[in-house]
């Protein structure tokens, strides 16, 4: 554990931009999974203030047309945005690490038809297979993350079998056939903790993708639905008053595309660590 | 003959990925609650008028027969009806399909226009000594996280405030009126883009960092080839390989439907089209709309696969 910290730090040092990914993302979870006990302001009160009143000292964001606080609303938005992402992209990684696993280990017909899966699943265009599942499932939360999910898992399959296919041809998996263990024990023991690392970095940009999917899809009001709050479904409801009240747009706007950015430069530092790609200097 | 034995097998599995499209997009829509006939008549349907309607739409078939049934109409043209209109739904995504093409390759245009030589820059400045700041990397960040409807509403936000000489809304066919065409069109188009900015920067960036780490390059260095003459004979022509692919990718999606692009802007490309027919619950054009652009993308990434053989002279050799 200290071993990674140190590697963190000494990355983070000379890294602005990467320091301010880390530290944006840290604000942000943080506002995300504490938010409701924060002092910031009760999101549903109506008439809290004025209708569409502009950012104040009172109401930093603004109010909406109801005179909701708008803080509290982005704030309640964070939080589903990121939990509505994690979840979906948590469990396409279980799912995609498994068939990845098989698909590169078992190789041959598994190999087959795990790939064709994710081709098929790739073929889709992440909002338009969005409009089919909205029409077979119904707007929704269950909808969004399957939406994810949908986008998600090809990658997750993709990576997983390509860090598998390189692995499982070394020594030690070998050596372990040779010994007796069993296919799930070649699995989990010997293959499963060498793509972790691809894993992990495949996690943080689905996370991002994920986020992006979830927000566009609630913007199009097919994702989280009212009175429940994303940071979509605000700038949903922001554009119907972007010339009169441009506030709601602009605050729920600005912080999705922050916490999408801090996720994603994460993920690059992340790669960069796993994979240090250093070309020749040209002079 | 080598090109034959690597395009062979590529070819045949996107017609395996189309079948599983297609049965896949088949099922879905049967699953629908409440069926295919609930959805026609409304939730106050008699048993009769029920039975009706399965008979005319052949519903009381088994599902390997509607699904035969279904693929043998599209072969022949015949992608459905469009409940709202009654007209066929082929030929409205057709009559659209044209400026969802403009928007995607306005969107391209300006993506590689401006991502590649960044890309390029960036590639090659991080791998120098001097410690510079990496724009690059700073453009790649935010293109690739600010949604493209956040980035879009600002925009409108912007033009509708001061009109300067956009406009929002109001698509004229690039025929008629091409000015008027390019000040509806170019908005969208660059709102679109700037995801597609950023993908090819980073893409790009890798790919000319990965090649900076072969032995060739070092080679040259050593031979006292200048940097410009290393950059445009060694760097440019293998660092396109991999953008190739994600260009493909990119733009296969972009004509897949602009979906929420042309929602904003209201565009009347084919993702307008689709996101309306899902509101309509006219189901036939979801269908067919999901298809057609799930067949785009499949289709062209085939042939960015041809392409790729093309370009690059080591993969139709190594197979």
């Amino acid at each position: 554990m200290s071993g990674v910290a140190r590697i963190a730090r000494r990355r983070l040092r000379g890294d602005g931009l990467t320091l301010f990914g880390a530290v944006s993302l840290g604000c942000l979870l943080f506002l995300g999974i504490f938010g409701p006990w924060l002092p910031l302001g009760d999101p549903s009160r109506i008439a809290a203030g004025p209708r569409l009143g502009a950012p104040s000292a009172a109401f930093l964001f603004g109010t909406d047309e109801l005179g909701r606080d708008f803080l509290p609303r982005v704030v309640q938005g964070i939080r589903s945005t990121f939990l509505l992402s994690a979840i979906a992209v948590a469990i396409t990684a279980v799912i995609g690490t498994l068939l990845g696993m098989a698909a590169g280990y078992l190789g041959r017909h598994t190999d087959q038809i795990v790939a064709r899966g994710a081709d098929i699943l790739f073929a889709f265009p992440a909002l338009v297979a969005g409009l089919l599942v909205a029409a077979v499932m119904g707007p929704g939360q269950a909808s969004a993350i399957t939406v994810i999910s949908i986008a998600t898992l090809p990658l997750f399959i993709r990576v997983v079998r390509s860090v598998t296919l390189g692995v499982a041809g070394r020594g030690f998996v070998t050596a372990a056939e040779v010994a007796g263990a069993s296919t799930l024990r070649v699995m989990v023991v010997h293959l499963l903790p060498n793509v972790m690392g691809a894993v992990m970095v495949q996690l943080t940009y689905a996370l991002s993708i994920g986020m992006i999917i979830e927000s566009a899809l609630s913007f199009l009001g097919l994702g989280v639905q009212p009175p429940d709050a994303s940071l979509g479904s605000l700038l949903r409801q922001g554009s119907a008053y972007l010339t009169i009240a441009p506030w709601m747009v602009l605050s729920s706007g600005v912080v999705l595309s922050l916490a999408i950015m801090s996720v994603n430069l994460v993920g690059d530092a992340a790669r960069d660590a796993l994979e240090p790609l250093k070309g020749r200097p040209l002079t | 003959m080598r090109l034959a034995a690597y395009l062979l097998p590529r070819i045949l599995a996107a017609l395996i990925t189309l079948f599983g499209v297609s049965v896949l997009v088949f099922l879905s829509l049967r699953l629908l609650p409440g069926g295919y006939a609930d959805i026609l008549l409304g939730p106050f349907v008699t048993p009769e008028a029920r039975a009706v309607i399965a008979q005319r739409y052949g519903l009381d078939q088994p599902l390997v027969v509607q699904y035969l049934r279904w693929v043998w109409a599209m072969l022949g043209g015949d992608f459905g009806v469009s409940m709202v209109t009654q007209r066929p739904v082929i030929a409205e995504l057709l009559r659209r399909a044209p400026v969802t093409l403009q928007l995607a390759l306005i969107a391209l245009a300006v993506a590689l226009a401006v991502g590649y030589p960044l890309g390029v820059i960036s590639g090659v400045r991080a791998a120098s000594r001097r410690k510079r700041r990496d724009f690059g990397r700073v453009v790649g960040a935010m293109g690739a996280s600010v949604p493209d409807f956040v980035l879009g509403s600002v925009l409108i936000f912007v033009f509708s405030v001061w009109s300067l000489w956009f406009r929002v809304g109001g698509y004229v066919p690039f025929g008629v009126d091409p000015v008027g065409n390019l000040r509806t069109m170019l908005l969208p188009g660059l709102t679109l883009s700037v995801f597609g900015v950023a993908l090819i920067l980073r893409t790009t960036r890798d790919a000319v960092l990965r090649v900076m780490t072969e032995p060739h390059i070092t080679a040259a260095v050593a031979r006292g080839a200048t940097p410009g003459a290393i950059i445009r004979r060694h760097i440019l022509r293998n660092a396109a390989i991999p953008v190739v692919t994600v260009v493909a990718t990119y733009f296969g999606f972009l004509l897949g439907g602009a979906v929420i692009v042309e929602v904003l802007f209201s565009v009347p490309g084919v993702g307008l089209y689709i996101f309306n027919g899902l509101l309509n619950r006219d189901y036939a054009i979801v269908q067919a709309g999901v298809l057609l652009a799930a067949v785009v993308f499949i289709t062209i990434n085939m042939l960015a696969d041809v392409l790729y053989a093309l370009i690059d002279p080591r993969v139709g050799a190594a197979r």
